[in-house]
């Protein structure tokens, strides 16, 4: 899957759980640039792209996704 | 003499801080707030809060290096979670709490939670960027009214002070229903910084409560010498074991 695909599906979550569009999908994107990433949006953006994605993330796994350019990495490591 | 001290917690500490969190997230009352918030019953909480602590994740609310305890003869009697928020990982302590509840709680738990999140949002608080968060104090029955909470919310600052010289701030959440912890807080100096009030029913549910406050302290250090002094202390910090006296 091509790198703009899984970053416009992640997006596409990210647009679901906090209720708008106002972000900008840059590799330095982070919680606290999205309006609306709070702890419980959190746990459901997590959620959503595990199963968009088909995969499980390791504890170790959630705790290196400081940023979107770190998440999409994971995820393209995990589909592969 | 004085029979108490004040520690460290420990990976043995894991069953007492279980309990510490279960009794203190009851806040005075029966309802214990994360199993309705989960679906789930009490002892299930209990295992899951253990396995949350052993994976030993730093610089949150269930971190085992969150907390002190302080013992009497050996055993623990009162512990208070305290860290800066933002200091140790970089990730946001609610963030990290968040990794910690999707990776240990049940798929069904975590639904359940997703599927209320717009009635209890509007009593979670976010946390300040690196100020000193006090959270979960527990002091077992028995041992009350020898200010032990306060010595460890005391020694939490001073260790805070230490790791964090620019450190302005510290910050606890409760209920506002809590009148004697708010009374306790307003003792050592806290006051009410924000209120955040749940204007639907369905709170009660989920909390004992549908309003809860924003404690702060300013615990600034005054002057660029103490800011030093503290730094100097700071190479010796964790050498001592400190009295739970105050």
């Amino acid at each position: 899957m091509e790198r703009t695909e899984i970053a416009e599906r992640i997006r596409t979550i990210i647009s679901l759980v906090v209720k708008h569009d106002n972000f900008e999908m840059t590799d330095e994107l982070t919680a606290n640039d999205v309006a609306g990433w709070d702890s419980l949006s959190h746990v459901g953006i997590i959620v959503g792209i595990e199963a968009a994605f088909n995969i499980k993330f390791k504890l170790k796994d959630l705790n290196g996704m400081n940023t979107m350019g770190n998440i999409i990495e994971l995820i393209r490591s995990k589909i592969e | 003499m004085n029979e108490y001290c004040i520690r460290k917690a420990t990976v043995d500490d894991i069953p007492f801080l279980t309990e510490v969190v279960i009794a203190a997230s009851k806040s005075n009352s029966d309802k214990l707030s994360l199993s309705a918030l989960f679906n789930l019953p009490e002892n299930r909480i209990r295992e899951i809060i253990g396995s949350m602590f052993s994976e030993e994740i730093d610089g949150c609310e269930f971190s085992i290096s969150s907390f002190l305890i302080t013992e009497h003869r050996g055993k623990p009697v009162a512990a208070v979670g305290g860290w800066v928020e933002g200091l140790v990982q970089k990730t946001s302590s609610s963030i990290l709490k968040s990794n910690l509840i999707t990776y240990c709680f049940p798929k069904e738990s975590i639904a359940f939670v997703l599927s209320i999140s717009a009635i209890i949002s509007d009593i979670l608080i976010e946390r300040d960027n690196l100020s000193l968060q006090i959270e979960y104090v527990y002091v077992d029955k028995d041992h009350r009214g020898k200010r032990l909470a306060e010595g460890l919310i005391r020694q939490h600052i001073k260790n805070a002070q230490l790791a964090y010289p620019g450190l302005e701030k510290a910050q606890v959440q409760l209920f506002s229903n809590n009148s004697p912890a708010i009374r306790s807080y307003e003792k050592i100096g806290f006051h009410v910084g924000k209120v955040y009030k749940s204007s639907n029913p369905k709170i009660l549910d989920y909390f004992s409560h549908d309003e809860a406050l924003l404690m702060e302290i300013d615990i600034a250090l005054e002057s660029p010498q103490q800011c030093r002094i503290m730094r100097a202390k700071g190479s010796n910090h964790g050498k001592n074991r400190n009295s739970g006296k105050n």
